[in-house]
């Protein structure tokens, strides 16, 4: 009891101290490319209306908030994460509930709301070829996977999240849907017959790298990656052809220190100009029901959510339920 | 470079009898280094539920298995590759004139000081298939295709080697250069030829310094992180890297510290051993 008394006591002094100094605030993201428009369009805009300062940092490491929560000592306010971990690290007790008070649900992709996260932005796994590099392109999934047809090196990402597995099994012939619950033995076989002509790429700015240098000249990329890479004057390659969506999540962790700039911050990220203005620049899709409209019609022709027809999306309350196992299976499987 | 300055210094035999200057070493040794390794050893057995069976899940599969083996064996070659460039280099080192024996010695040192990431991306550079050395090689007509040559094992090896060698080549230079010139000079005169000289005056002389080198260049690279996780593809994964993932991408922090704590009692086993039969105090 005296426990408890001390411990609500120090959250008061905690929440005091927090709403006083609560016009800082650090947002943590992925870094490159993306976090750098989320800066532009999101934490500096939104510095500019509210007055709130937000430091970057980054990258995102789920171990560090793991750590951070249970220390309490938590230094990140708002954190860009992947759409299953959201929903896994809320189940879990790592995550604050969001204000929807403050964020206003209503206008937001419902796909990917719980009452812990918001969707960031979403992105497809696209395949992506470097057309200088080769004299064909593979298409679909089952080109990618068929070295006979398609010889050389091709870059998958490297951990374990919705995309890949998914692929396999698109690319081995399971209708896209009937792939969920995703059958894994499958799928492993599948990525067995491509294993050692894999390169693994671990961030958006080496899966890049990669297809510049040719060191793979195809494989599965971000959507928005391969805009960016395309504006540099590469000449890339994108097939929309079972596109396959997961989103990134804003969330808050448990116990962060300026709770409520984060909520603001949440609301601002997630509103249609600041949706629109980040997909614009990034090439991928806003979140945001509204911000659609405020795009230019040329643009938005190549973002996810126009490429609908063949696209398949990744099952994120399936996958947070069995992220573990699944990153187990899988990062044994890699070492193999 | 602690350990090399430490075994200089137990070198001369001196034992101060007072362990009072010691305290504020230790105490800075327990607080962030025994503490934090005592807690490591609690959460691989306490999460997820208390019991071994993090020990029990990474000791009885053969894909963890092999990842400790591959790193043994990364390290081993690492050490291998990197004695025997070293060797040379600090034996040319010990007897060059004074004046260029010092730009040499400043340039090894410069490369320790540039960044450890700039340095590993210089080589994925180098090495990757439309990479200076593949186009070089293919421009010469010596090779028909590029050579994989990065995301393997032989990425790692050379940027881990590179990484190594002053660890090596500066004890050692150390050690030749306190080698009395007039013993070479007494063996030769005695009729030894000059692989005699070597094999059996300087060599001998020397092992405490390529001891010191290779045990260091080992322990080193069987925690090494940044260079296999950038150089090398995942199926030839090294320790380092399997715990990061537990910690960071599976959150499994029993797991992770249950792996960190394997590799450290082996590297303090063999550093045991190391101490116990390659003394540089016993060998003189």
């Amino acid at each position: 009891m005296k426990n408890r008394v001390a411990i609500a006591f120090l959250a008061a002094t905690v929440g005091f101290a927090g709403s006083a100094a609560a016009q800082e605030m650090v947002f943590t993201s992925w870094g490159g490319t993306t976090q750098d428009a989320q800066k532009t369009y999101w934490a500096e805009s939104f510095t500019t209306s509210s007055g709130i300062k937000v430091t970057q940092d980054g990258p995102t490491d789920y171990g560090k908030i793991k750590a951070m929560v249970e220390s309490g000592n938590v230094t990140w306010d708002v954190v860009d994460v992947e759409g299953d971990y959201a929903v896994q690290a809320g189940n879990a007790g790592l995550l604050e509930k969001l204000d929807f008070s403050v964020i206003d649900r209503s206008k937001l992709d419902p796909r990917f709301v719980t009452d812990y996260s918001v969707g960031s932005f979403y992105y497809s796994f696209v395949i992506g070829c470097n057309t200088d590099a080769v004299a064909e392109c593979p298409k679909t999934w089952a080109d990618l996977f068929d070295t006979a047809k398609f010889p050389g090196k091709r870059t998958f990402y490297k951990w374990s999240a919705p995309g890949v597995v998914e692929a396999a099994l698109l690319a081995d012939g399971v209708p896209a849907d009937q792939l969920y619950p995703l059958d894994l033995d499958r799928a492993f076989k599948k990525l067995d017959t491509i294993k050692a002509d894999i390169i693994w790429w671990d961030s958006g700015a080496q899966s890049q790298q990669l297809l510049a240098s040719a060191e793979a000249p195809f494989g599965s990329f971000w959507n928005g990656r391969l805009t960016a890479l395309a504006e540099t004057g590469v000449s890339v390659e994108t097939s929309w052809t079972n596109n396959i969506t997961a989103a990134d999540s804003l969330v808050v962790p448990k116990g962060a220190k300026n709770k409520e700039a984060a909520m603001k911050f949440i609301a601002a990220a997630t509103s249609g100009p600041a949706q629109a203005q980040f997909a614009t620049e990034t090439g991928y899709a806003p979140i945001n029901l509204e911000a659609s409209a405020l795009m230019d019609a040329e643009l938005r022709k190549t973002l996810p959510d126009m490429q609908a027809e063949t696209q398949v999306n990744a099952d994120m309350s399936y996958w947070a339920e069995h992220r573990d196992e699944i990153g187990t299976r899988w990062y044994a499987w890699q070492a193999e | 470079m602690a350990l090399w300055a430490t075994a200089g210094a137990t070198g001369n035999g001196k034992r101060d009898g007072s362990l009072g200057y010691l305290v504020p070493a230790l105490l800075l040794v327990v607080i962030f280094f025994i503490i934090p390794v005592l807690m490591l050893l609690l959460r691989s057995v306490l999460e997820p539920e208390p019991g071994l069976q993090n020990y029990a899940t990474l000791l009885g599969s053969t894909t963890y298995l092999r990842i400790f083996l591959n790193t043994f064996i990364v390290a081993a070659v690492v050490t291998i590759l990197s004695v025997s460039i070293g060797y040379p280099v600090a034996w040319l080192l010990a007897i060059m004139p004074e004046k260029w024996s010092r730009l040499v010695l400043a340039i090894i040192i410069l490369s320790m000081w540039t960044n450890l990431l700039a340095r590993t991306y210089a080589w994925m550079v180098l090495l990757q298939r439309t990479g200076v050395i593949n186009k070089t090689l293919m421009g010469l007509g010596l090779i028909d295709a590029p050579l994989p040559l990065v995301n393997n094992l032989v990425g790692v090896t050379i940027g881990m080697t590179y990484i190594m060698l002053p660890f090596v080549i500066l004890p050692l230079m150390g050690v030749i250069r306190a080698i009395d010139p007039g013993i070479l000079r007494a063996a030769a005169l005695c009729g030894a030829g000059r692989l005699q000289c070597f094999l059996r005056v300087l060599l001998p002389l020397s092992l405490p310094g390529v001891a010191a080198g290779a045990l260091m260049v080992f322990v080193m690279s069987l925690g090494y992180f940044v260079t296999p996780a950038l150089l090398g593809g995942t199926s030839n994964m090294m320790l380092a890297e399997l715990v990061a993932q537990f910690v960071q991408s599976l959150v499994n922090w029993g797991m992770g510290g249950a792996a960190a704590l394997v590799l450290l009692v082996v590297t303090l086993a063999l550093y045991a051993v190391q101490l116990r039969y390659f003394n540089p105090n016993a060998a003189r």
